[in-house]
């Protein structure tokens, strides 16, 4: 949205050119910006603007995906999905997972880049590289790692705990359905921290040195300095922060696939592994048979509640920042 | 000042140790992928092994079909990146720097599908692949993972071709350079560090890249990337621990080296989305 507006100033520069000269050659400039434009516009016009139409179309069948869709159902699909326990239990663990995630991993990520930030820490980058480093690692090898770590070594994991009396029970890690979506959040969250890291530096960057200057002669302490300068000057980043992290926790699907499959009993399904089970079968017991129809039904009501999600979420972010940060400026 | 000293000595530890900390599953996973199958249970949660066994690599390499996965993902992430690289180059080009009629629109249209989640059209993309023709080959995942990065890829180009002084453009016109000839030998050349953010950016998501491969290679096991490969293998042959550590070594490594020399631009790229 920031950048339109930018690009509406710079198209105002431009001088119309007047002779008959200049026209042909505007006429053959615009041509080849159609020609250049096009290999960008034919992949969004067909991977994903028309399989967001398409997909609504199949949502009024009853298809198993091989041939043609022919079986007509109506609504069918969608009265099925809003009377499926599974899906409104496979849309609360996503929203755990992110009520989880989101707030752990912005408070640690702002700590780490307020420790980070300091000019004079030396090697702060090679610190920053480690902490990012999960971040370039593929989510589903990650998967397997910790799958090869926790089903092979749960016993030495639980004696370990258990003396730290961090648990007072032997656990059965991915066979607990509590346990089981821990390890999901957890897992999670160590493998997207990186991003809040490197967005809290960029916008700790932003913040001018001479308000801290300005704090410190006014005798402010390092508390006062982070509440009243720090916070406020963070907010329009930090709004940004947030909607990125809830987006990217929405799409979880890799860790959950490859760490549980969504079991035991459907106690890890996600929004995403359940759209996948009905669309492609696989250990779900309700989905022996690929359902196109109802797996393209269940994405666009899922579809549906994150647009309505994320403009609620704008919009609200967005009026708190306002209110709040010239309420803390002044 | 000692004091000062003391507390910049201890946060050095405490990050290092925590940053190792932090890698442990990377490390264990190097350390069990040169140990023994016997050495991998008495070593357990130790990363460091007490000899190295280079034969997993071998192992997972040929009979592991891993060298088979790894070419794939290579081919991949080199067909992706390259086309993402001359589709959003040319178009960043010509929105940020021509004024033709329905500009507005494409900008309209590319800006909305930002907004709209990615990810619950993999059913008609699959569909559409199977009318294409294109199902059983590489080049169905390359072209996928290609149109979902081109809207960021755009933007960003665009962005930066904004930021270019014009002045450049206009003396390379009173030159004689026609339309190409000033993109590829004046802005193109200037853009070097948003082609090694936008390509380095796609070549993480495609190396990477899971729910997508999954579903192209489902009935087509040599075509499987690398991911899909361990994903797989761990359905398959689960009690093959060290092989699987050999082939998670094969899967990350290159990716964090790529990621280790060309850091500046990826984070540089982040940082800079996050600020507008």
């Amino acid at each position: 949205m920031v950048m339109t507006a930018t690009v509406r100033e710079d198209v105002a520069r431009s001088e119309p050119p007047r002779s008959a000269g200049r026209r042909r050659a505007r006429r053959r400039t615009y041509l080849w910006s159609y020609v250049y434009l096009a290999p960008m516009m034919v992949l969004l016009l067909v991977f994903v603007v028309y399989p967001i139409i398409a997909s609504l179309g199949y949502t009024f069948y009853k298809w198993d995906g091989i041939g043609d869709p022919s079986d007509f159902v109506g609504l069918d699909n969608f009265r099925q999905i809003v009377h499926d326990s599974i899906f409104w239990r496979s849309l609360g663990h996503t929203f755990v997972y992110a009520a989880f995630v989101v707030p752990i991993q912005l408070v640690l990520a702002l700590a780490l880049a307020l420790v980070l930030n300091n000019k004079k820490l030396r090697f702060a980058s090679f610190y920053r590289t480690l902490f990012f480093l999960p971040v370039v690692t593929s989510a589903a090898v990650i998967g397997v790692v910790i799958q090869l770590l926790v089903s092979n070594f749960g016993d030495s994991i639980n004696s370990v705990l258990l003396k730290l009396h961090i648990i007072h029970q032997h656990v059965d890690w991915l066979g607990d359905p509590h346990f089981a979506l821990g390890i999901i959040i957890l897992v999670g969250i160590w493998h997207t921290f990186g991003y809040n890291l490197v967005y809290f530096l960029a916008g700790l960057q932003t913040i001018p040195e001479e308000l801290y200057e300005a704090a410190r002669l006014d005798g402010a302490g390092r508390f006062a300095t982070f509440r009243y300068i720090t916070i406020p000057m963070l907010r329009a980043v930090g709004v940004v922060i947030v909607i990125l992290a809830v987006i990217g926790t929405f799409q979880i699907f890799d860790l959950v696939q490859v760490l549980t499959s969504g079991g035991p009993f459907f106690a890890t399904e996600v929004v995403n592994t359940y759209i996948y089970h009905l669309a492609f079968g696989g250990s779900n017991a309700n989905a022996v048979q690929p359902d196109i129809g109802l797996a393209s039904a269940a994405s666009f009501v899922y579809g549906v509640l994150l647009i309505a999600f994320s403009v609620v979420q704008v919009v609200v972010l967005r009026s708190l920042a306002k209110r709040r940060g010239t309420g803390g400026l002044a | 000042m000692t004091r000062r000293r003391a507390v910049t000595a201890m946060t050095h530890v405490a990050l290092l140790v925590s940053g190792l900390a932090w890698l442990y599953p990377l490390f264990w996973a190097l350390g069990s992928s040169l140990k023994s199958d016997d050495d991998f249970f008495t070593d357990g949660l130790n990363p460091m092994p007490s000899h190295f066994l280079w034969a997993n690599y071998l192992n997972a390499w040929r009979e592991a079909s891993f060298g088979r996965y790894f070419m794939n993902t290579i081919l991949i992430t080199l067909g992706t990146v390259v086309i993402t690289l001359v589709v959003t180059s040319c178009a960043g080009y010509v929105l940020a720097r021509t004024r033709f009629p329905g500009r507005g629109f494409c900008l309209g249209l590319v800006s909305a599908t930002l907004f709209l989640p990615h990810g619950y059209t993999i059913i008609p993309v699959f569909d559409l692949m199977q009318r294409l023709h294109l199902l059983n080959s590489l080049w169905s995942v390359i072209i996928v993972q290609a149109s979902g990065g081109v809207v960021f890829g755009t933007f960003l180009f665009m962005g930066y071709f904004m930021a270019v002084d014009r002045e450049l453009e206009d003396a390379a016109q009173v030159d004689g350079a026609n339309f190409h000839q000033t993109f590829a030998r004046i802005m193109l050349p200037l853009s070097g560090p948003m082609l090694a953010t936008v390509g380095l950016f796609t070549a993480i998501t495609a190396w990477n890249s899971f729910f997508i491969p999954l579903v192209f290679t489902l009935g087509r096991p040599e075509l499987r990337t690398l991911a899909i490969g361990m994903y797989a293998f761990i359905g398959e042959n689960s009690t093959e621990w060290t092989l699987l550590c050999a082939g998670t070594v094969i899967t990350l490594a290159p990716i964090i080296l790529l990621f280790v020399l060309l850091q500046r631009f990826f984070v540089n790229g982040l940082a800079g989305a996050v600020k507008q």
